[in-house]
């Protein structure tokens, strides 16, 4: 064979071999980049080499997947014991309607127990629930869980003020939806066992300690958009309170919890403002929750002498306001529930 | 490669297949759809304007065709639900376009419902964005010493206004507008309606509004 | 023909020399680029694939959810449109909604109660001994004949026990017959109408013709030299379109900081701004005071085709799994906005709420108190933020009438 390729070759092999090479070399680079954007595409590569943003979210603490979950509300059972649970879960969210006789304010439950008492540190109901009976010092003795509501509403729904002057009789039905409602919530919980995210959680109280001008800086700042300039909240059009007040004759009374400074500043921290927790410091958090708690709300019910006498019973300490003297007023006498609470109101 | 017969008859079929089921039954398809109830023919000023848009190659940067969601944001970004193919019953030829230099303009005149807005806007887009990089048609308009009571007066932020006089509109610029300020296919689609779905094609796929219409 | 000439049984010899024409494999590159092209076409035809079907199984699922709450007996109806306000259990809210349970209205037929869903109500009611505000929507851009005959049957058979069936003919006469004759005017026209209601608190003066001056007249209907009327695009009633926003009722401080805004500068719309750039302080307060008073029916539709039943749930509930409450937690019972800061959602155009949220989330709008939005609508993935301005679209307005005293007269002064 006069014309064989392998002698040709040789005469051009350096070219031939050089294009060769380049063909391959982009070929495997060609191959690497399809391999490559394969792997990015199954979401394997880490998040440092392909510059993806990670995810933000809302919540200073992203939402942490090993607390516990209550159930979903569409998973209510539809029987006798469900309608309890949707009882209860209406009296939760809107209680001067379906417990109207004993509310002597314009809160509700979950003003406070977030996301209709589901919220973890906004003292979620699920918790709550595997936590009772148990000793408080508030009362020096067991509690059922009966009980403690009928705390909640003797104190932070302020009931004296209410039509019937008191909170649920003992065995009332109130007791029975809201408690039907807990238990639900609590599927699946652990009893006896104090869970993640229970209670409004604790902040160490700072070095500087508590101070009123501090605190009224940062209500202006932060808090004013919602509860408004004086604290009152604010209400739609129908006259509904949208926002709770957080103090005078509509807030919570002087024995409620949130009347201390240190459960307050808890509550502040970790869920106000409302989707933006944890963007307070500890010392804002204290600050405001004292500014708050150094107005004059309904009076302790428990009060029956003067307040010198109920702040030795009750609250002595340096975490409340009570029985003390604020820009040369005593704090704790307490005032009368608004007629709001009681008729609807004209304005 | 060389039995001519059979590759031509081939190719004619090929041909004859592609441009029945791409064309004739399309057609089939499109022509048995009714008018939208909400939708209305243009006027002669409208049609007049419509001629205008043709003229100046509005289609060139300008579609009409919103897209569905699963397609683009087209909704949110308020041009409106994806379009239909009796939503162009009256338009010979269509402007459906296939650049978007700049938005869609099927419902310009429902976001857009301002007459003076236009005016202002086809005199001298950089008057009111000062990015846009659409041209200005300066050729619409004219400058008079004092408006006559018939003209219309183009608003104009200082910048932009003439040292002496006013800007009003000729005819052809008023006709435009009243083109743009026709664009409107907010009504919902009709229930028997043609469109591409994008990836949510299927029978469920309908116009959640459909249902709505009568309300 | 000339085909068949050249066929040959033997090859032909070569007629040039071909220096490379010789038997050479497929490089190996060419495999790996194939085999990795075709995983990774597998791999976008399956992921792609996934997308298709589960948007499918999405619509499917919601056109269930619709056509179940049409077959329903009017109780999915009630609870999707009414229980907000009057709670699930009809007890309707101390102070604030009036009950429908024992209510007289509902003791004289679902009639009377089509009626009111198709006028709304905007003045003081008595119901049950206790006195009401009384700002109930009109229902009539909301809902078609069938539904309101279906809501009215369910309510007086369920809350007035009065088992009178309502027909869908009759709505429609009613709707007809009713035209735009406005809201009622409280308890006190109500009462001309069924007889059986207790004496009625006594209707306000209506106070709304101040706030429009012969300065706000112009600016909404005639423009200015360098400005343009509002009217021409917010509308003559300011009910706005697509992603031009709907001013009715908005509260009247929220107009008008935002109009401030525009002007200097914090919030971003080149035409807002040059309309806004002229204005004093004296007439953004003047057009705040003039929209808040307006009261149009809704031409908004949920057109953005998204999950309605999950906009739902972000409005009434929230998804504190990503840190987001509910809308109306501070937007208001129903949506209606709560003056000063928080403007009404009810009715607003889905695609203007929808690019609101994402020009919040994207930095573009920054203009709201503590950030708030901004970092609610970053928390939202861009499927539900055009679920939920769906959802508020398809909601009805915010009842005006006296508005403009009653949104900025129940915040906190009394």
């Amino acid at each position: 064979m006069p014309n064989d390729p392998k002698s040709r070759e040789s005469d051009s092999s350096g070219g031939k071999h050089t294009a060769r090479n380049i063909i391959f070399a982009a070929g495997g680079g060609l191959a690497l980049v399809a391999l490559g954007s394969l792997v990015v595409e199954l979401g394997l590569a880490p998040a440092w080499l392909t510059g993806e943003p990670v995810q933000k979210t809302a919540m200073a603490q992203k939402p942490r997947d090993d607390l516990f979950h209550p159930p979903d509300t569409a998973s209510i059972p539809d029987d006798e014991f469900g309608a309890a649970v949707q009882r209860g879960m209406a009296i939760f969210t809107n209680t001067g309607t379906n417990a109207s006789d004993h509310v002597g304010n314009g809160l509700s439950c979950s003003n406070c127990h977030l996301d209709s008492g589901r919220q973890p540190l906004s003292a979620p109901m699920w918790a709550a629930w595997v936590a009772y009976p148990k000793y408080r010092g508030k009362n020096k003795q067991i509690n059922t869980m009966e009980d403690r509501v009928m705390g909640c509403f003797t104190y932070s729904m302020n009931a004296q003020g209410s039509p019937s002057g008191g909170p649920p009789p003992h065995g009332d039905d109130i007791y029975r939806d809201l408690e039907s409602y807990f238990y639900w919530l609590a599927t699946g919980a652990p009893t006896n066992e104090k869970l993640d995210g229970s209670g409004f959680g604790k902040v160490e109280k700072p070095e500087q300690g508590y101070d009123l001008a501090r605190g009224e800086a940062v209500f202006a700042e932060d808090c004013v958009v919602c509860h408004g300039p004086d604290g009152q909240g604010q209400k739609d059009l129908n006259g509904r309170y949208v926002f709770p007040p957080l103090w005078g004759a509509d807030s919570y009374n002087w024995g409620a919890g949130m009347a201390r400074i240190d459960t307050a500043a808890a509550f502040v921290k970790h869920n106000m403002p409302l989707s933006q927790p944890g963007k307070l410091t500890d010392q804002q958090a204290w600050d405001v929750a004292a500014f708050l708690d150094s107005h004059e709300r309904p009076k302790d019910p428990r009060q029956k002498g003067s307040v010198e006498e109920t702040r030795k019973a009750h609250h002595d300490g340096d975490e409340t306001f009570y029985g003390k003297t604020v820009d040369g007023r005593l704090i704790g006498v307490g005032m009368q529930a608004s007629a709001a609470a009681k008729a609807p109101e004209e304005d | 490669m060389n039995r001519y017969l059979p590759l031509s008859i081939l190719a004619l079929a090929i041909l004859a297949f592609a441009t029945l089921m791409l064309v004739i039954a399309p057609g089939i398809q499109i022509d048995a759809r009714n008018v939208p109830e909400g939708l209305r023919n243009y006027t002669q000023a409208e049609q007049n304007g419509r001629d205008v848009y043709v003229a100046m190659g509005c289609v060139y940067c300008h579609s009409q065709q919103p897209r569905s969601p699963d397609q683009a944001p087209d909704g949110e970004r308020g041009w409106g639900r994806p379009s239909v193919a009796s939503d162009y019953a009256f338009d010979a030829p269509h402007q459906l376009g296939t650049m978007r230099t700049g938005p869609d303009l099927l419902n310009v005149g429902a976001r857009l419902p301002s007459e003076g807005w236009h005016l202002t806007h086809l005199y001298q887009p950089r008057a009111i964005f000062d990015w846009s990089i659409m041209p200005a048609y300066p050729f619409l308009f004219e400058r008079k010493d004092r408006a006559a009571p018939s003209d219309t007066v183009v608003t104009l932020p200082p910048a932009y206004a003439p040292e002496s006089g006013v800007i009003v509109a000729r005819r052809d610029a008023l006709d435009l507008v009243a083109y743009l300020r026709a664009l409107d296919r907010t009504y919902p689609s009709p229930t028997d309606a043609l469109r591409d779905d994008g990836y949510a094609s299927g029978p469920a796929a309908e116009d959640p509004n459909a249902s709505e219409g009568d309300s | 023909m000339f085909g068949r000439k050249s066929k040959s049984d033997h090859p032909r010899p070569d007629e040039n020399f071909e220096p490379y024409e010789e038997f050479s494999g497929i490089p190996m590159p060419v495999y790996w680029i194939a085999i990795a092209l075709a995983a990774w076409g597998a791999f976008m035809l399956y992921d792609t694939g996934k997308d298709v079907t589960l948007a499918q199984d999405e619509r499917v699922e919601e056109r269930a959810v619709q056509i179940s709450a049409d077959q329903g007996e009017g109780g999915n109806l009630f609870v999707a449109n009414c229980s907000t306000c009057h709670q699930p259990d009809g007890e309707g809210l101390r102070g604030a909604v009036p009950p429908l349970a024992g209510s007289e209205v509902l003791a004289a037929g679902p009639e009377i109660v089509a009626r009111i869903l198709l006028r709304g109500i905007d003045g003081p009611i008595r119901v049950g001994g206790d006195d009401f505000d009384g700002h109930m929507p009109s229902f009539a851009s909301a809902l078609n004949d069938d539904e309101i005959s279906r809501i009215a049957s369910y309510v007086t058979l369920t809350f007035g026990e009065t088992d009178a069936k309502l027909d869908p003919k009759r709505v429609a006469d009613l709707r007809h017959e009713v035209g735009d004759a406005g809201s009622f005017a409280g308890g006190a026209e109500l009462a001309t109408i069924v007889t059986s209601m207790p004496p009625q608190p006594p209707h306000p003066a209506p106070t709304a013709a101040d706030a429009m001056t012969a300065t706000v007249q112009d600016l909404v209907f005639a423009g200015r030299d360098d400005v343009w009327a509002c009217a021409s695009c917010h509308g003559d009633l300011g009910q706005g379109g697509e992603n031009t926003p709907r001013l009715a009722g908005q509260p009247a401080k929220y107009l008008t900081k935002q109009l401030n805004d525009f002007r200097d500068g914090t919030r971003d719309n080149e035409s807002m701004q040059i309309v806004a750039a002229g204005l004093s302080d004296a007439e953004t307060a003047a057009l705040g005071a003039y929209f808040a008073t307006l009261r149009a029916t809704s031409n908004a539709s949920p057109n953005l085709s998204a999950d309605l039943a999950r906009g739902e749930r972000l409005a009434l509930q929230g998804d504190w799994s990503l840190g987001v409450p509910a809308c109306f937690t501070c937007h208001g019972s129903s949506g209606f906005g709560v003056a000063p800061d928080f403007p009404a959602l009810a009715a607003q155009h889905a695609p203007y709420t929808a690019s609101q949220l994402a020009a919040w989330a994207g930095g573009g709008r920054q203009n709201s108190p503590l950030g708030l939005m901004s970092q609610i609508s970053q928390a939202l993935s861009s499927q539900d933020r055009r679920a939920v301005a769906d959802y508020l679209a398809s909601l009805p307005p915010v009842p005006a009438g006296r508005t403009a005293s009653a949104q900025e007269g129940t915040s906190n002064a009394e």
